[in-house]
């Protein structure tokens, strides 16, 4: 299995030497995943998993924020499956025609609050991060998470003991808005940034970061949708696939990373 | 003139190379233009602030090439330097890495914990998601492209003309600045284009290391990829036909001005 962000690039090649077209050998069928950055350990785990129980279907993975996967697959990256943090930017490919729906719910995550292990700007609290001179990594505008994030904001700011202006305070500290979850998640590793918001499966994921939890009447439920895409040259595969991961079987692979199985379950 | 057919074909592969190089271009304004997207885009903050942000910073990054690479230059061409090969591998290594592995490299040397940057940050100044760290990022990757022009600048300079100004009474500052300057100057105005070019096209260093933000750290580049990574192609296509135009248009009046420059010199 590979992982690629490269594909539109390869693709574009691609065109420039038809010769380098080539599919895969016959009897074998490869899926390309687009799947969500917070799903980059879940997803090749759970991946590796269908390949065995799957032979003939290898997958190739391709993570980044799901707002700019969609935007990949608009611009006619060859793609299969796309894995999102939302039910959004999946349902937004089907009203185009660019994915078969309905969009498959797989999997439910929530916010938490990632700081350095050394947590230099000393944040115990969520209220901590609006003071002033806080640095805090978010992610684009358009990808998933901020949303959520949004969301959770404005149910803090409600919350009693949170002061006046607490959204505004908290964005106002925002230093850089990174590619995708993954990439602020890194910052944050790395020690650059005091703070960012991630999935709790992100804060999980790293060794690295200590968590400052949200309180549960303010966190927010990301749900994640998932759907084959219309340009697929093997559709039954990806709507298997997507029907699979959905399942008991992908969804037992995902609560190992800590993802909460889709609704209603 | 009758051509030979080796000449017929290395014109068609100039002539291929040339489409390809011109026809994307060529694609992006032309979808600028039709989609009326360049007044759109001038209007709007968001690829004002970029390009005002792109302008100052590159600017920046140009005089800290200029007045650090100066003397190193100068040295390189004119000094018996120890170790020069690896010095010089060392200066043109930026231009052959991948600008990600500059940012990579600049955050574990600047950034909060890095070996200059965790003193730094002792002190209370950090530098990573600043425009500063913008202007580093730049200058890392810009800079050596200044220091290969004005190498090979000083060192076609005709030592004589020199020797003659000191006979004449010239200090060494006024005969750096009145004779080897002016005399390298056709030198040194290319590397200056380039330079500033490189700075301006300026992308993975920057968001690896100076991170993404609109008004501080959010150059023009940024806003490209930014924009089409949240699916709106067109305001993407509308920032990067202004990165052309403003590109090409310094590109086009500076080769002017440096045919003259070295007009001028020849006529001396």
């Amino acid at each position: 299995m590979r992982r690629s962000r490269w594909l539109p690039v390869v693709a574009a090649l691609a065109l420039l030497v038809p010769a380098a077209c080539s599919a895969a050998p016959a009897g074998s069928v490869e899926l390309t995943v687009f799947a969500a950055a917070s799903l980059s350990d879940a997803l090749t785990a759970a991946g590796n998993v269908y390949e065995v129980d799957n032979r003939g279907v290898s997958l190739t993975l391709s993570f980044d924020a799901s707002s700019a996967l969609r935007t990949q697959i608009e611009q006619g990256a060859p793609g299969d499956v796309l894995a999102s943090a939302d039910m959004a930017n999946p349902q937004a490919l089907v009203d185009g025609k660019l994915a078969v729906g309905p969009v498959v719910q797989f999997a439910r995550n929530e916010l938490t609050i990632v700081v350095p292990a050394a947590n230099p700007a000393r944040i115990g609290d969520p209220r901590d991060l609006a003071r002033p001179g806080v640095w805090i990594v978010g992610a684009g505008e358009s990808v998933p998470i901020s949303r959520y994030i949004d969301e959770c904001l404005a149910k803090l700011a409600a919350l009693p003991g949170y002061p006046a202006g607490y959204a505004a305070g908290v964005a106002s500290n925002v230093v850089s808005r990174e590619d995708n979850v993954r990439a602020a998640l890194t910052k944050v590793e790395l020690g650059e940034a005091d703070a960012a918001f991630v999935y709790v499966t992100d804060a999980a994921a790293s060794d690295a970061v200590e968590v400052v939890g949200i309180p549960a009447a303010a966190n927010v439920e990301a749900v994640y949708g998932s759907v084959a895409i219309s340009g697929s040259r093997h559709p039954a595969e990806a709507a298997a696939f997507v029907a699979w991961l959905a399942g008991p079987r992908g969804a037992s692979i995902l609560a190992t990373f800590g993802f909460l199985g889709p609704a209603g379950e | 003139m009758k051509r030979s057919p080796i000449g017929l074909l290395a014109g068609a592969g100039g002539g291929l190379l040339v489409l390809f190089l011109g026809l994307p271009i060529l694609a992006l304004l032309a979808r600028a233009v039709t989609g009326g997207l360049l007044p759109e885009a001038a209007g709007a903050s968001a690829v004002l602030e970029a390009l005002g942000l792109s302008l100052v910073t590159t600017l920046a990054s140009l005089a800290l090439a200029v007045a650090l690479g100066t003397p190193l230059a100068y040295a390189l061409a004119r000094r018996r330097v120890r170790g020069r090969a690896l010095l010089e591998a060392l200066v043109d290594l930026p231009i052959v890495l991948p600008p990600a592995v500059a940012g990579l490299a600049l955050l574990l040397v600047l950034g909060r914990r890095g070996w200059i940057g965790g003193p730094l940050e002792a002190l209370g100044i950090s530098i990573p998601f600043t425009t500063v760290a913008v202007v580093l990022a730049q200058t890392f990757v810009a800079a050596p492209f200044f220091v290969r022009a004005a190498r090979t600048g000083f060192a076609g300079v005709d030592r004589h003309l020199e020797d003659a100004a000191r006979v004449d009474g010239a200090s060494e500052a006024s005969v750096f600045w009145h004779v080897t300057l002016p005399l390298a100057a056709p030198a040194l105005a290319p590397g200056l284009v380039m330079t500033w070019a490189r700075a301006l096209g300026e992308f993975g260093a920057t968001i690896m290391f100076a991170g993404n933000f609109a008004g501080r750290t959010q150059t023009l580049p940024l806003v490209v990829y930014g924009e089409f990574q949240a699916g709106a192609l067109d305001a993407a296509v509308a920032a990067a036909a202004i990165l052309v135009l403003a590109a090409l248009g310094v590109l086009i009046a500076v080769r002017g001005f440096g045919w003259r420059r070295a007009l001028d010199v020849r006529s001396i």
